[in-house]
Order: structure tokens, then C-alpha cells, then sequence
């Protein structure tokens, strides 16, 4: 009896629990549907006053103002006055939709896994529609392309272009390009032209379908949208290369696309292309390319110069970063170059000497934003796609419709597999067969293809909805059919992973090495090869460059020191996070180093420590040295001011604090290997990598802690640098200390005293856990990677 | 085709390089032409100033130790076979290669290439990266960035890292495995060399 109730009682809680969040989920679509009825029925023509929706009384809005008599009217204590405010209070409910959307969608443990988010965003944007539809309103035309390509698109491109894994985007230039270029053209033209020939085809009444148009539908469908490729493939981790192919090749096929597609546009009135025509097209596309890239640049160059003299106003850092961006993208669609395109550039161009700028606030800010501004757009964009689905004045053509899905698959493999075998002869790496079929398989189409096809003159194409539904169908198609199936596929053929762990100190000064070993090799063998020029463009990039362009002494700093710094403080901050210990790795060989370990989780065994016992007078002079050494602090603004949000040097001074701590505990270590290393000697407080790997980012929990600790007074700002006489005394003591220093014994306790000592207050060890733990998003190895490779 | 003859038949055993390192005939020609390039004073051999030449050599922080490889111990000069067997490490793998046991390792197999760039670490020759081997290094490619002291610390970490048997020092064996996500293939490997 007793084992059945427990379990009766969890799986009733389980399925409650779903139950309410499937029942969360149809409540919250069914609210929102409503209420954007009564939105799109209160638009500025049609009188507000005259609401019908049981929305209202949901809300529990009260007071209705009734029909005015206008001899004397009572004072209005309370009015309705939704036109006033709907335009942006529809925005917010989209926004709020999708947000809660997404939320819901994990609150369902199972469903995440089989359905990729894409589907289900769509699925919901399909119900609102219906529901809109439903109640007899028309359904707004939200996929509108200004709408799309000014505000939605530019966030994911943007978060997409500052996070490009360099590295392996230019190792794989060529591939990539060659995908983008070649694969897009192939697409296009065999697409459109077989689409001709099935129209020509007598009995499927397509007849007055031209070849341009035809040529104009199949440029508009071959390009693999990178949305959608983002939006499947991280759910999937596919190793780096794969992704970083298909993922490069999306973002890349912009400018063609833009070409042929202004190309047949302009030309589909003429009815012919001429070769001058073609000549014109391909000078048009180095055009578009080249100079998307140049502007991208420029305008990164400036936010890179910008970014120098920030240093007094931390707070609107992670503005120019947006806005340049931002402005660079509008600028080259201005002139009708590849916005996405600039986008990229801009974003990769400006990343390592912003970062190596702005405070680490910022950048934290800066990265949040991005993710979230993507997020929110992504969701967005699938659930417009679905609105616009149950909207659009369709005009279906069996015929059309399946042609133009079986063409797309067809021309997407042979492309892949054509151009693989060429792009093999000149790989290192080759591709092999899993990798051709997850890249032919990964070409999702999306939301862009949409706009583009939205975008159509109806006088001049007069078969745009058949266009329109064919594009939806062949989205809804790549979506759900290979979006759904790609992940089992990747299990069953055994695709490789992307690698978890994070790089360690070992590889970075091996690869390094071999750097120089393969730049050296090729210079005896005359040749000028990859390593070659990207030797030289690093010398460029640091004699030259990297003057200019980053604020004070930082960009002496050797990348390899920058790495190694960041790994340290990881360490130092999991020690202290542990609570004060550590597991040596000597003592056990199976867990090498801290590297492997992902920086939330804590070591294992932490319960096990062999630690010095230290003799109580010792103890007291640890305690008074570094009481004395501790940092004054700022009494807690009670109103605080956005001018003052975060001075730097507080920043510094607190940072300097924890790395005392963390060196003593970890001098603590060392004593005990009994060895006469001195520990990390800390670079100079302006360093960039001692503000990037400081995860002190809450100064509100710091301060809470000083708020409960009146009565004691501030403490000594010490402006010396970390390496002041007394603490290097102090190691050095201790290093000598140490070989007479044998003996385990558990210091738990002790240890537990120093720290509170060192916070001169009670409970303070979890405000200091706190305080230092950094919510950051797991798994970003952006952190790790090289500024420069 | 030609003149590709006339310089085959220069050089002494083509036949056996070509077996002996996989180079095709006429990487084997374009090498020897490179050679010759470098070999100043036509002795048929190359001294390490004929190395010391090439100016971007000069400025690479390992530089000098890559010509030392070239040489091996005791001897001061490099003639063509020896050029060309060191320059074979670096050829792409062949990935279609049978495992025969009883053939030795190919020389620019996975192993072979580890095997090289340990060497250049190893510059005494014990089979272990000694902690001031490494030190060295480190020196080289940071050059007069760091200080001495960031140095020592960074030369302890990595060998407690990837030392697993805590004799102090990076065996082969050690470093292999470190190193062993890291695509050596790729990262080890010039592209004309095919």
C-alpha cells in the first residue's frame, strides 16, 4: 500500500502538472487571440467606442464610458481610450505572446525534444490566426516586409555576426562560398528553369507563367534562410564544422539572392534578359558582396574607436555596439547592398577591440541583449509565418505546388553533391558522405522567402499568391518535415557531436606552436599559404591596428596570457564557490584538471580536502595581514544615480580583493605540494582579462552585505598594486613555511573563519557565493575563444 | 614535361624518396627547385645560414628551432634527401591507407607528426618535455611580453595538466594526449604538399 501512494501521488502531480501547462498554453493563446481581435477591430477606422469582446470583461476593465449627451456631460472619472494606444500595445502583446510562448514550450518537458520550437512557434501562429480569423476580423499583415527586414531580421543577423566563430569561418572560407555562390545559382536556375518546362506542359492550366517569373520564383525559394537553419540546428549540437558550413553558407547566400532577385524583377516587365544584362549582374554582385562587407567594416572600425574613449560612461557602451550595427545595416540597404551581409562584417570586425574596451558589465550587457533581442525576434518571425499562412489570399495549384517541393530537394542534393565533389579536391578535411547529406539536408528555407515574395508587384506578377502559396508550402515542408526528422537522423547516423569541454592551457600553447611551426615550414617551402597570411595579418593587426584602435596599455597584452588569466580566475572562482578547498589533481589522475569541468558544477569530492593544518598564531597573522590590506568601500547610496552606477575603480578595487582571496587559498594548495611556486602573479588592474574573467557582476548583493554590517567600520582602500611588498612577503613566507609544513588534517573550520574573517562579518560565505556567481548562459564557448585567431 | 625530366633525372634516387614519402615526382621537382633556390653557393647542401636567409624565418619565434630539425645531430648540413623526408611529415594524410602492421608508420601519418613537433619541444632529447624545455618555449613565442614570473606559473599549469604521471615532465605519450581533440591532420598539414 504504502510504495503506491507516493508514486500514485508523483505521477498525478506530473500529469497535473502538464495538464496545466498544456491547459496554460490553450488559455493563454485563446487571451491573446481575443484580444488582439478587439485590437485589429479598433483600428483607426472603425470607432472605438463601439467595442464588441468579451475580451473586456476578461480584463476586467471597468467603467464604460457611454455615449456622450453633449449638453452636459458627468466629469469622466474613468475612460476607455484603446485607439490612443494601440499601435504599440499590439506590439506588446505580439511580443508578450511570443515570449510566453516560448516559456510554455519548456514548461512541457517532452515536447521540446521531439519538436524543434520552430514548429510548435508556427503551430501557434496558425491558431491566432485562425482564432483572429475566427472571430471574423481581418487578419493584420504582419509578415509585412518593411516590418520584417528593418526590425525583425537585423537582431538575429546582428547576434549571429558578433558570435561567428572566426576561426573556423575562415578556415572554411572557400567551402562556404562556394555552397553560398555557386550552390544558390544552381539552385535558382534549375528550380525556375524546370519550373518552366512542367508549366509548358499542357493540362496543368500554368501556361501564362513566363520563364522570368519562373527564374524570379526559383531565386526567391533556393536561398537557405538563416533563420530557420539557426533555429534547428542549435537544438541539434552538430560538431563545429557542419554548422559553422551550413550556418556560413545561409548568411552568405544574401548578396546572390539579392542580385537575381532585383535582376528578373527589374527585366520581368522587359520579358528578356540580355548577356549585357548578365554582364551588368555579375558586376552587380561583387558590388552588393564587396560592398555590404566594406560598409560593415567601416562602420565596426568606428564603433571600435568609439569604444576607446568609453571609459568614463560604462553605462551607454553596449549602445554603440547596437547602433553602429544597426546603422550599418541600414546603411548598405540604402543603397541596396547586402545588409546581412554589412551586418556580419560589422559585428566580426568590431568584437575584439570592443571587447577588449568595455567594461565587463557590458559586455555581459551587450550579450544578453543580443540573445534576447534574437530570441524574441526568432519567435516572432515563426509565429508571423503561421498568421500570415492562415491570411494570405492563397490560390493553390496541385501541380505548382508539389513540383516546386520535390524541384527543391532534388536541386538541393545534387548541388551539395556536385560541389562537394570539386570543393573535395581541394580539402585538407574532406567531406564525407554523412556530411554531404546533413548539409543537403540542413538547407531550410524561411521566413525571408516569404518577405521576398510578399514584396512582389501584384500588377506586374499576377500570379503572386500562387507564388506565395507555394513558397509557404515548401517553408512549411522544410520546417516541419526536415526540421522535425533531422535530429533522429543525426542520431542514427552517428554524425559527430560538438565537442562540450572547453579548451585547456595545453592545446592553446600547442596550437600555438604549431602555428608558428606550419608558418615557419611554409616559409622555407617558398610557399604562400594559409598560415602565411594569417601571420601576417596578425603582425598588421598588432603593430598597426590594435594602437589605434584599443583604449591604454591593453593591447600589449599576448593572447595566450589573456587565455591563461581566464582560466585561472575560472579556477579561483570555483574554489571559492566550493567553499574554499580544492581537489588536487595530483592525488587523483583520473580528473586531470579543472579545465574539464564545467565551471558551474562544483568539483567533485569536495567533501575530501587536504588542507595544511595551520597553527592558530599562523592563522591570526593571515587574518591581520589581510584585514589590512582590504579595500575601503563606499557607503551605500541610497538613491542611486544612473551617472554613477559603476565607477571603475570601485570595480577594480573589489576585484583586487577577491583576487587576494583567491590566491591565498590557492597558495594553501600549493603549500601543501610543498613545492616554491609562487601563484598567479595578477597583470595590471586595467587589464582587460582581469575584467573579463571577474564575475563579481552584482554589486546590489555586495552591498546588501555591507548594509547588515553597521557597525563595522569601512575598510582601508589599498591603492598598491597586488603585488605590494606585504603580500609577496607573505607568499614567500609561506612558500618557506611550507616544506616544514607536513600534515593533513581537515581545516574546514579554519578555513571557514578566514573567510568570514576576511568579511568581517557572520553568514557572509553564501552573500560571497552569491555575490560572485555570474547567471551567465552555460555552454558559451564564445568566452574561451581567441580575440584573434 | 620536359624540363620536369631533365631535373628528375638530377637528382640522385628519385625512386626511393618517392616511395619512401609519398611525394609525387613533381612535388619531388618543385621542391628540388626550391632547394636550389635556397642553396646559395651550389654545394648541393644547405648550412644553417642558407636557412638563416629567408628573411620571415628570422622573425618566427621558433624559427631557430625549426632549422635546427633539419639537421640532424652532428651534422652541419642538410643535402636533398633529408630536405625532402622532413618536408614529407607535413604532406596531407592519406586517408585510404590499409593499416598494415607489419609496414612502418607512414611518415606523415598522425603519430609521425606529433612525433616531429614533440621533437621540437624536446630539444635535449630524453623523450620528455623537461619544465625548463617548456619554460623556453614559452619564452620564444611570448617574447618580452610577460613576465618571468606569469611565465613559470603558465609553464607549472600546463604540465600539471596534462601530466599523468607526475614525474614533473610531458612525456610523448602525455602529450599525444592532450592534444588528442585537436585535429592534427588539419593543423599540421600545407596544402600544395598533396
Amino acid at each position: 500500500m504504502e510504495p503506491r501512494i507516493p508514486s500514485h501521488r508523483s505521477s498525478y502531480g506530473l500529469e497535473s502538472f502538464l495538464e496545466r501547462g498544456l491547459l496554460l498554453l490553450v488559455m493563454l493563446i485563446f487571451l491573446e487571440g481575443t484580444v488582439l481581435t478587439l485590437g485589429a477591430a479598433s483600428s483607426p477606422d472603425i470607432s472605438a467606442q463601439d467595442n464588441t469582446g468579451g475580451g473586456d470583461d476578461q480584463r476586467g476593465i471597468e467603467g464604460r464610458h457611454g455615449h456622450a449627451n453633449y449638453t452636459k456631460k458627468a466629469f469622466p472619472v474613468l475612460s476607455l481610450d484603446y485607439r490612443h494606444i494601440h499601435v504599440p500595445f499590439e506590439i506588446s502583446l505580439w511580443v508578450l505572446l511570443a515570449s510566453l510562448m516560448k516559456l510554455g514550450f519548456h514548461l512541457i518537458p517532452r515536447l521540446s525534444s521531439i519538436v524543434p520550437e520552430s514548429c510548435l512557434l508556427i503551430v501557434v501562429g496558425l491558431l491566432v490566426g485562425g482564432l483572429i480569423k475566427l472571430a471574423g476580423e481581418e487578419v493584420p499583415p504582419v509578415l509585412d516586409s518593411n516590418l520584417f527586414f528593418l526590425c525583425l531580421l537585423p537582431p538575429i543577423i546582428l547576434d549571429a555576426g558578433y558570435f561567428l566563430p572566426i576561426r573556423p569561418f575562415m578556415e572554411n572560407i572557400g567551402t562556404i562560398l562556394m555552397f553560398a555562390v555557386v550552390g544558390t545559382l544552381w539552385n535558382a536556375f534549375f528550380v525556375g528553369g524546370l519550373l518552366y518546362a512542367v508549366c509548358q506542359i499542357e493540362g496543368t492550366y500554368l501556361s501564362q507563367v513566363e520563364l522570368l517569373p519562373c527564374l524570379l520564383f526559383g531565386s526567391i525559394i533556393s536561398a537557405v534562410d538563416p533563420v530557420a537553419v539557426l533555429a534547428v540546428f542549435e537544438e541539434i549540437h552538430i560538431n563545429e564544422l557542419l554548422h559553422i558550413l551550413v550556418f556560413g553558407e545561409s548568411l552568405l547566400n544574401d548578396a546572390v539572392t539579392v542580385v537575381l532577385y532585383h535582376l528578373f524583377e527589374e527585366y520581368s516587365d522587359a520579358g528578356e534578359v540580355t548577356p549585357m544584362d548578365v554582364v551588368l549582374g555579375v558586376i552587380c554582385f561583387l558590388i552588393v558582396s564587396l560592398g555590404g562587407i566594406a560598409v560593415g567594416t567601416i562602420y565596426g572600425i568606428l564603433a571600435a574607436f568609439t569604444s576607446r574613449f568609453t571609459s568614463h560612461t560604462r553605462v551607454i557602451e553596449p549602445l554603440f555596439v547596437f547602433v553602429y550595427s544597426y546603422m550599418a545595416y541600414l546603411s548598405a540597404e540604402m543603397f541596396h547592398l547586402s545588409g546581412i551581409m554589412a551586418l556580419i562584417a560589422c559585428g566580426a570586425v568590431m568584437r575584439p577591440y570592443v571587447e577588449a574596451n568595455i567594461s565587463h558589465k557590458s559586455h555581459t550587457t551587450v550579450k544578453y541583449f543580443l540573445k534576447m533581442w534574437s530570441s524574441v525576434s526568432e519567435t516572432l518571425i515563426f509565429i508571423f509565418l503561421g498568421v500570415a499562412t492562415v491570411a494570405g489570399p492563397h490560390a493553390w495549384n496541385w501541380t505548382f505546388v508539389s513540383v516546386t517541393v520535390i524541384l527543391c530537394l532534388v536541386s538541393r542534393v545534387i548541388g551539395v553533391v556536385g560541389l562537394t565533389f570539386i570543393i573535395n579536391k581541394f580539402r585538407i578535411v574532406k567531406l564525407t558522405t554523412k556530411d554531404q547529406f546533413i548539409v543537403a539536408y540542413g538547407g531550410l528555407r524561411g521566413a525571408i522567402a516569404f518577405s521576398l515574395g510578399y514584396l512582389l508587384d501584384k500588377d506586374l506578377f499576377p500570379m503572386r499568391t500562387m507564388f506565395l502559396t507555394a513558397i509557404i508550402t515548401e517553408i512549411f515542408f522544410t520546417v516541419f518535415v526536415q526540421g522535425m526528422t533531422i535530429k533522429p537522423l543525426v542520431d542514427l547516423l552517428a554524425v559527430k557531436k560538438k565537442q562540450e569541454a572547453k579548451r585547456s592551457i595545453n592545446e592553446e600553447i600547442h596550437t600555438q606552436f604549431l602555428d608558428h611551426l606550419l608558418t615557419g615550414i611554409e616559409d622555407i617551402c617558398g610557399h604562400y599559404g594559409h598560415h602565411h597570411w594569417k601571420d601576417k595579418l596578425n603582425r598588421f593587426n598588432k603593430k598597426y591596428i590594435k594602437k589605434c584602435l584599443i583604449a591604454g596599455e591593453r593591447y600589449k597584452e599576448p593572447q595566450l596570457i589573456a587565455f591563461y588569466h581566464k582560466m585561472e580566475f575560472k579556477q579561483a572562482i570555483e574554489l571559492v564557490e566550493s567553499g574554499g578547498g580544492v581537489k588536487l589533481p595530483s592525488a587523483m589522475p583520473s580528473q586531470v584538471s579543472m579545465q574539464n569541468i564545467q565551471p558551474k558544477k562544483l568539483p567533485p569530492a569536495v567533501a575530501e580536502r587536504a588542507l595544511p593544518q595551520f597553527t592558530k598564531g599562523r592563522e591570526e597573522e593571515i587574518r591581520k595581514i589581510l584585514r589590512s590590506n582590504l579595500q575601503k568601500t563606499r557607503q551605500r547610496l541610497r538613491s542611486y544615480n544612473r551617472h554613477t552606477l559603476v565607477a571603475d575603480p570601485f570595480e577594480d578595487g573589489w576585484n583586487d580583493f577577491i583576487l587576494k582571496k583567491q590566491r591565498m587559498i590557492e597558495l594553501e594548495k600549493k603549500v601543501r605540494l610543498m613545492s616554491n611556486y609562487l601563484t598567479v602573479p595578477a597583470a595590471p588592474p586595467d587589464s582587460p582579462t582581469m575584467c573579463r574573467a571577474r564575475l563579481a557582476s552584482d554589486p546590489n548583493a555586495f552591498y546588501n552585505i555591507k548594509a547588515s554590517s553597521d557597525g563595522v567600520p569601512t575598510i582601508q582602500v589599498d591603492l598598491a598594486s597586488p603585488q605590494s611588498p606585504d603580500s609577496v612577503n607573505m607568499l614567500n613566507e609561506f612558500s618557506k613555511r611550507g616544506a616544514t609544513d607536513q600534515g593533513l588534517g581537515q581545516r574546514e573550520g579554519a578555513d571557514r573563519d578566514e573567510d568570514q574573517g576576511l568579511m568581517m562579518k557572520p553568514s557572509s560565505n553564501p552573500g560571497l557565493m552569491r555575490c560572485l556567481s555570474d547567471p551567465g548562459p552555460s555552454n558559451e564557448d564564445e568566452e574561451d575563444e581567441p580575440f584573434l585567431p | 614535361m620536359g624540363s620536369t625530366n631533365s631535373t628528375l633525372s638530377k637528382i640522385p634516387n628519385v625512386e626511393e624518396l618517392v616511395q619512401e614519402t609519398g611525394f609525387t615526382p613533381a612535388h619531388i621537382v618543385r621542391l628540388y627547385d626550391r632547394f636550389e633556390a635556397l642553396d646559395k653557393e651550389k654545394t648541393g647542401h644547405l648550412r644553417p645560414q642558407d636557412f638563416g636567409a629567408i628573411n620571415r624565418l628570422a622573425i618566427n619565434p621558433i624559427g631557430d628551432r625549426i632549422i635546427g630539425a633539419f639537421f640532424s645531430p652532428g651534422q652541419e648540413t642538410v643535402d636533398f634527401h633529408s630536405f625532402v623526408r622532413i618536408l614529407a611529415h607535413f604532406r596531407p594524410a592519406d586517408k585510404k591507407r590499409p593499416k598494415d602492421p607489419s609496414m612502418p608508420e607512414p611518415v606523415n601519418s598522425r603519430t609521425s607528426k606529433l612525433k616531429f613537433a614533440f621533437q621540437l619541444y624536446d630539444q635535449d632529447k630524453d623523450g620528455k618535455i623537461s619544465r625548463a624545455e617548456l619554460l623556453q618555449v614559452l619564452r620564444s613565442m611570448l617574447e618580452m611580453q610577460v613576465t618571468e614570473e606569469q611565465l613559470e606559473s603558465i609553464a607549472d599549469r600546463t604540465i600539471q595538466e596534462a601530466d599523468l604521471d607526475t614525474d614533473d615532465a610531458i612525456s610523448f605519450e602525455e602529450f599525444r594526449k592532450s592534444l588528442e581533440k585537436v585535429n592534427i591532420d588539419h593543423k599540421m598539414s600545407i596544402r600544395f604538399l598533396r
